[in-house]
């Protein structure tokens, strides 16, 4: 039987390639992995590099030794999974927790389902979320940013993410114009230090507390500039995700000024942009058409949001995405794409 | 042999005597467990009171009404040869990661240090709060008077070693002894005063002898 | 029958667990310890072979229509009889398995076995697939609990090899599901090479 009817020439050729993506996105990423080593320094070099490298080991080791399939470590899925998953750590992990990380990530998350297209979660945060949970007490000690040319001696080497100084003060029974003016005192090694959460416009250029990639959202906006012109991501996840978090935020702000924070420090902080524009538009583990995207980025919005303000997490985003991951097959049955040549009923 | 047939009758009559029979062996086995499971609760209830106060031979137990209107604690005095020789007291912390309350057995000697400290109940983060009933946390408070160490973790100024990244856990812990302790203190000036009034009232019973 | 077969089919080739998937709840739940999963084990055992053999005797006395409850006063007074026993010698398996000892009545297992096999067999194939079973049931527990256990706590037994923490998630709930995904997987491909 002919499914395929192939008709003469001329064609025309679309050039998108696994690979072409792939790159592309690797590419999205430089701006932000530039800023990361700008505020960390060789330690970010470091967790990339052995990050990157155990990804791509493993991906290589079990497509020979477990899978003895087709070697597939070129198409640069492993090298994306590598830097993302380098992005969601803090920059003084130990190396052997990062080479668990990669395992989980390309072993356990990607492999076992079947390699690239067939891993129903990102492979990237499931190894976030697996560390996270495994190794809580190196997963929570952020590394205070020191710019690379204007480096000062630190009163501390370690310090707290605007979005986990706040849950811990507003636990601690301050209100959010308190702890904004007035910062947090702390003791570190008998000194007395205090924290003050950056303003806005630190915050969007990076340099504040949190994993490698996510803490300069204008890194990551340009590289999702790129993205988008490139057409590797579409708009509906970002607009459905950013969307519902500044107007679920908007609402709890207006309530209640005090206890809720307003949405543009929600959208600056923690791994938001991070996870918008990098993770939740992964193409293999989100829905096909254009009504589910908006209906998944909605789910995340919502979700991240709720562990933010009242879950036992300071950040949310990366269960949000791995929570909605799970309701994408669910979310493609209902919606799924027009088929080619459908036409439209008016 | 036939199977049974399903009448009425016949389904009310197994019924009635499985469940005789079942009740019958239950209560047989009750009877021979009762005695074991008394002594094992006690046993766990002893055994952390045992843990925060040296040896006794006796134990008295009793509840008090804390100074800020809260729940009452209870008390348990441990005796030698009737002469008090710890306090364990059962204390508690709303303020913990989880919802679920955390419960502490405090003990206090007689000059008013804190002997040790030993966790009953809690359900913090695993790796993190949890570490609480690590010796390297809960072993900081033994021999500590409150009177000069702070009961309050270094961040917010006391002389607590939080658990690393655990400073809420670490609050809501140590806000469960500050509260063993102000009860505990509490009793302690009321159980002076009673003896001081015992004593004199055995001075004017003396005199009014004379 | 042959009574080997018979006994042997709960290992491996009818693992209530590995290859039934029944009564995942406990096994997931409790299997964060070596020591847990075998106690859990050895008592769903002592409920099976005792629910098997009482079942078997009497299974011409019961009219069949009141037979499920029949069955299920019997398991539940000898779930009873455990929790009782446990409580009194063995006080911290008994708070450590909580409320999965009075869960084993609504064990898949044993009234899948008591209606499946006992109710239909002799006592002594009864006796014997109740023991296949229950072994084959406390033996993937037990391995589920020792390989969580040395991963997550980095001890087998409670005996600690490694100082300190291991890999935490793997005493927490997702690790159980993680864990038992890969003992099944490996068991099946054990399976296909034999």
């Amino acid at each position: 039987m002919n499914l395929l009817t192939v008709s003469g020439s001329p064609h025309i050729h679309g050039d998108n390639s696994i690979k072409k993506i792939m790159y592309g996105v690797v590419f999205a990423m430089i701006p932000a992995i530039l800023i990361s080593i700008y505020f960390f320094g060789l330690d970010a070099v470091k967790v990339l590099l052995i990050s990157v490298i155990a990804c791509m080991f493993f991906e290589w080791a079990i497509q020979k030794f477990l899978i003895k399939g087709p070697l597939t470590i070129n198409d640069g899925s492993a090298l994306i999974t590598g830097i993302l998953l380098a992005f969601n750590v803090p920059g003084n992990l130990p190396v052997w927790i990062i080479i668990i990380g990669a395992f989980v990530s390309i072993g356990i998350a990607k492999m076992s389902f079947g390699g690239l297209g067939k891993n129903p979660f990102n492979p990237a945060l499931v190894g976030r979320v697996f560390l996270l949970i495994s190794f809580p007490v190196q997963m929570t000690s952020w590394p205070k940013p020191n710019p690379l040319f204007a480096r000062k001696v630190l009163d501390a080497i370690t310090g707290p993410t605007p979005l986990g100084n706040l849950k811990e003060e507003l636990k601690g029974g301050r209100t959010v114009q308190d702890i904004l003016e007035h910062g947090t005192k702390m003791i570190v090694d008998g000194k007395e230090v205090l924290y003050q959460i950056p303003d806005y416009a630190q915050e969007l250029l990076g340099n504040m507390g949190g994993s490698l990639g996510e803490i300069s959202a204008v890194a990551l906006i340009i590289g999702a500039i790129y993205m988008l012109c490139r057409k590797i991501i579409t708009w509906q996840i970002p607009v459905a995700y950013l969307g519902s978090v500044i107007v679920f935020t908007g609402i709890l702000w207006l309530i209640n000024p005090n206890i809720y924070i307003n949405p543009l420090f929600h959208l600056v902080t923690g791994g938001l942009m991070l996870g918008v524009f990098f993770m939740a538009t992964d193409m293999v583990s989100t829905p096909m058409s254009s009504k589910g995207q908006l209906i998944f980025g909605l789910g995340c919005g919502v979700i991240t949001v709720i562990i933010r303000v009242w879950g036992a997490y300071p950040e949310g985003v990366s269960f949000a995405i791995l929570i909605m991951n799970a309701f994408a097959p669910l979310i493609n049955k209902g919606f799924k794409p027009k088929r080619f040549g459908e036409t439209l009923k008016i | 042999m036939a199977k049974k047939e399903s009448s009425f009758l016949n389904m009310v009559i197994t019924l009635f005597v499985i469940t005789g029979i079942a009740s019958l062996a239950l209560g047989g086995v009750y009877n021979l467990t009762k005695e074991p499971i008394r002594l094992a609760k006690l046993a766990k209830a002893e055994k952390a009171i045992k843990e925060v106060i040296p040896g006794f031979d006796r134990l008295e137990i009793f509840t008090v009404k804390p100074t800020n209107g809260t729940d009452s604690l209870i008390f348990n005095c441990g005796y030698i040869n009737n002469e008090l020789v710890g306090t364990a007291v059962e204390s508690y912390s709303n303020k913990g990661y989880d919802p679920t309350q955390i419960k502490i057995m405090v003990g206090f000697t007689p000059d008013g240090n804190i002997n040790n400290t030993a966790v009953i109940q809690q359900k913090e983060t695993p790796g993190l709060g949890t570490k609480m009933t690590s010796p390297k946390f809960k072993d900081q408070f033994g021999g500590k008077n409150p009177k000069n160490f702070i009961l309050k973790v270094k961040k917010d100024g006391g002389d607590v070693d939080a658990i690393t990244a655990a400073t809420i856990s670490s609050r809501a812990f140590c806000g469960a002894i500050q509260r063993a302790y102000d009860a505990y203190e509490k009793e302690n000036k009321q159980r002076v005063q009673n003896k001081e009034q015992q004593t004199q009232d055995v001075v004017t019973e003396e005199q009014e002898e004379k | 029958m042959n009574q080997w077969k018979n006994f042997s089919k709960g290992f491996i080739k009818d693992n209530p667990v590995f290859v039934l998937l029944l009564g995942l709840c406990p096994t997931l739940a409790v299997t964060s310890s070596a020591i847990n999963g075998l106690g859990m084990g050895l008592a769903t055992m002592f409920v099976l072979v005792c629910s098997n053999m009482v079942i078997s005797l009497i299974k011409n006395l019961i009219p069949d229509k009141v037979r499920i409850p029949s069955f299920i006063v019997i398991i539940a007074s000898f779930v009873t009889i455990v929790e009782l026993i446990m409580e009194g010698f063995a006080p911290a398996l008994f708070e450590a398995l909580g409320i999965f000892i009075p869960l084993i009545v609504v064990n898949c297992i044993v009234l899948g076995r008591a209606e499946g096999f006992a109710s239909k067999q002799s006592f002594i194939s009864s006796l014997i697939d109740g023991l296949g079973m229950g072994l084959g049931f406390a033996f993937a527990l037990t391995l589920l609990g020792a390989v969580r256990e040395a991963l997550g706590n980095g001890s087998i037994f409670g005996y600690k090899f490694i100082e300190g923490d291991a890999i935490l998630v793997f005493i927490l709930s997702p690790g159980a599901f993680i864990v038992l995904g890969y003992l099944i997987a490996l068991l099946n491909r054990f399976k296909k090479t034999t």
